[in-house]
């Protein structure tokens, strides 16, 4: 394994989303602050406690960790994406670069900038309400484990896509849907049945409820619940990840 | 006895049912400038592509100074360097960024010096910290060959390097291809501008619908049709090779 490779690798993908920092971290940034902004401070006042917190810390971890999602994935889906497209992809696949250092540069930039954004969101949040981190462990295991999963998915995304529409049915029919009904805004508590136990098969509540708990002590699910199923996608999406990028698929023809 | 540099054992590429390589045996030596001839479509990028990693074959095998290039892939990419056929360029980057950039991809630890000396040499030092879509296609096309270069490759790759460069940068590009031999390097190039390989390369390769039709030196080449040109020689090749196919 090339260690100059790597770092080069990893550092070229950081300056990629650094040179675009309006798109990449600003935009999210604003976005999701739009969302405390509307959902937190405005409607939060007038309502109850939610699952024996303030709605307006209710929401935070909720949307830390829906804009760390999306931001992982559309990192490596769109870097690797127009490599591919651009034909620049060539650069990395003459060079003396297996799959594993190809995973861990995409990946790990990916997880940085949606450590970048999730931060920045709550420093945001934190400006509003103040509260005492519940479980630092928890948040950096969810934090870590979900980036990660998010980003390798988006690497396999890149892959299998053909053309930019493809790319787009992810963050915007996947990841923004299972978000929103994985409870970033709600607790599945409140639902009726069906949809409480419907709830359950989505990945997303998992992932939001296991930072919810590193945050507030608070959640639908057990930590422990949450931590399986986390683990549980990594796994999946980083066989799949590794497979098809070591036989090459859609890359080396 | 040294290995040669380049050794394609029964190399076979198929897309689906479409055979793009037949059974292609081939060898290249140290020091060499060889010139992959053939009309478009017989095979002359797929085969450059199996050897340099954008594609693998479906049978042989295919060693760079011993060294397999499947189970040996970090020794043999950076004993070799490929100017793609297709120009492409990074807009994030300049032209000095991507240097460097490739330097570390390469498994070189970057280097500024050598980065500018690179840009020098191929006429880019004033663009180098332009952004690279501003660069016209000439200057492109030489960037791209200087990126080839930043890990000193033993075995260079050139697949249609003056296609759409005028007639000055042509002989710029064949003076440095010649520099570069001098300085010890092997080249192996694909062009469509016949009398320049002949001029150039001391082996001519002529690829038809992925066989090879013949590989000898050009000087015996030219000795055994007296009095023609390669051009002539190879025109005749392949109508004779459409013939053969047609019937
Ligand atoms: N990725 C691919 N999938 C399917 N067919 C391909 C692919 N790449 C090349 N081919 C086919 O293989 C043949 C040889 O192509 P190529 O090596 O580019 O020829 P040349 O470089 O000699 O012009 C062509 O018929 C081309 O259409
Ligand atoms: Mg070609």
């Amino acid at each position: 394994m090339s260690a100059i490779a790597l770092k080069t690798l990893f550092l070229k993908e950081i300056r990629r989303f650094s040179k675009v920092w309006l798109q990449t971290v600003l935009s999210p940034l604003v976005t999701t602050s739009l969302y405390f902004l509307v959902f937190g401070v405005a409607l939060g006042s007038r309502l109850r406690e939610i699952s024996g917190v303030p709605y307006i810390q209710f929401v935070v971890p909720g949307l830390v960790m829906m804009t760390m999602v999306r931001d992982a994935f559309l990192n490596t889906s769109s870097s690797l994406f127009q490599s591919k497209i651009n034909g620049t992809i060539t650069d990395v696949l003459v060079a003396p670069i297996g799959a594993f250092e190809m995973l861990v540069a995409y990946v790990g930039a990916a997880m940085l900038r949606a450590f970048l954004v999730g931060t920045l969101v709550y420093l945001v949040a934190l400006t509003f309400t103040y509260f005492p981190l519940h479980h630092v462990g928890w948040i950096l295991f969810f934090a870590i484990f979900v980036t990660a999963t998010l980003a390798l998915l988006g690497m396999v995304a890149a892959l299998w896509a053909e053309k930019f529409d493809h790319l787009a049915i992810f963050p915007n029919f996947v990841l923004l849907p299972l978000a929103f009904l994985g409870g970033v805004f709600y607790s599945i508590d409140l639902l009726p049945e069906p949809w409480h136990t419907v709830s359950l098969f989505n990945p997303l509540l998992y992932m939001v409820n296991g930072l919810r708990y590193g945050f507030l002590g608070v959640a639908d699910v057990t930590p422990e619940a949450s931590a399986a199923v986390v683990l549980l996608s990594f796994a999946v999406v980083l066989a799949v990840a590794s497979a098809l990028l070591r036989s090459g698929y859609n890359l080396r023809s | 006895m040294k290995p040669p540099v380049l050794r394609c054992r029964h190399v076979s590429k198929r897309y689906g049912k479409f055979t793009a390589l037949r059974d292609l045996s081939l060898e290249v030596y140290e020091g060499e400038i060889f010139a992959l001839l053939g009309p478009n479509g017989a095979g002359k990028s797929t085969l450059i592509h199996c050897i340099t990693g954008l594609a693998k074959q479906s049978k042989g095998s295919i060693e760079v100074l011993g060294f397999d290039t499947v189970t040996d892939f970090r020794t043999t990419r950076r004993l070799v360097g490929l100017v793609p056929q297709e120009i492409n360029y990074d807009p994030f980057f300049t032209p000095l960024e991507s240097l460097m950039i490739q330097m570390g991809l390469m498994g070189v630890k970057p280097n500024r010096e050598r980065a500018e000396s690179l840009l020098k040499t191929f006429s880019l030092d004033e663009k180098r910290d332009a952004y690279t879509r501003t660069l016209s296609g000439g200057m492109k096309r030489r960037l791209l060959v200087a990126k080839a270069l930043v890990h000193g490759p033993r075995l260079l790759f050139l697949d249609e390097p003056t296609a759409g460069v005028d007639v000055e940068l042509r002989q710029e590009l064949w003076q440095e291809v010649e520099d570069l031999r001098a300085a010890g390097t092997t080249i192996v190039l694909t062009t469509h501008y016949i009398e320049e390989a002949e001029k150039l390369a001391d082996r001519i390769g002529i690829l038809h619908k992925g066989e090879l039709l013949l590989v000898e030196s050009r000087d015996s080449l030219l000795e055994r049709h007296s009095g023609r040109s390669l051009e002539e020689i190879y025109l005749e090749l392949i109508r004779k090779a459409e013939g053969r196919h047609a019937a």
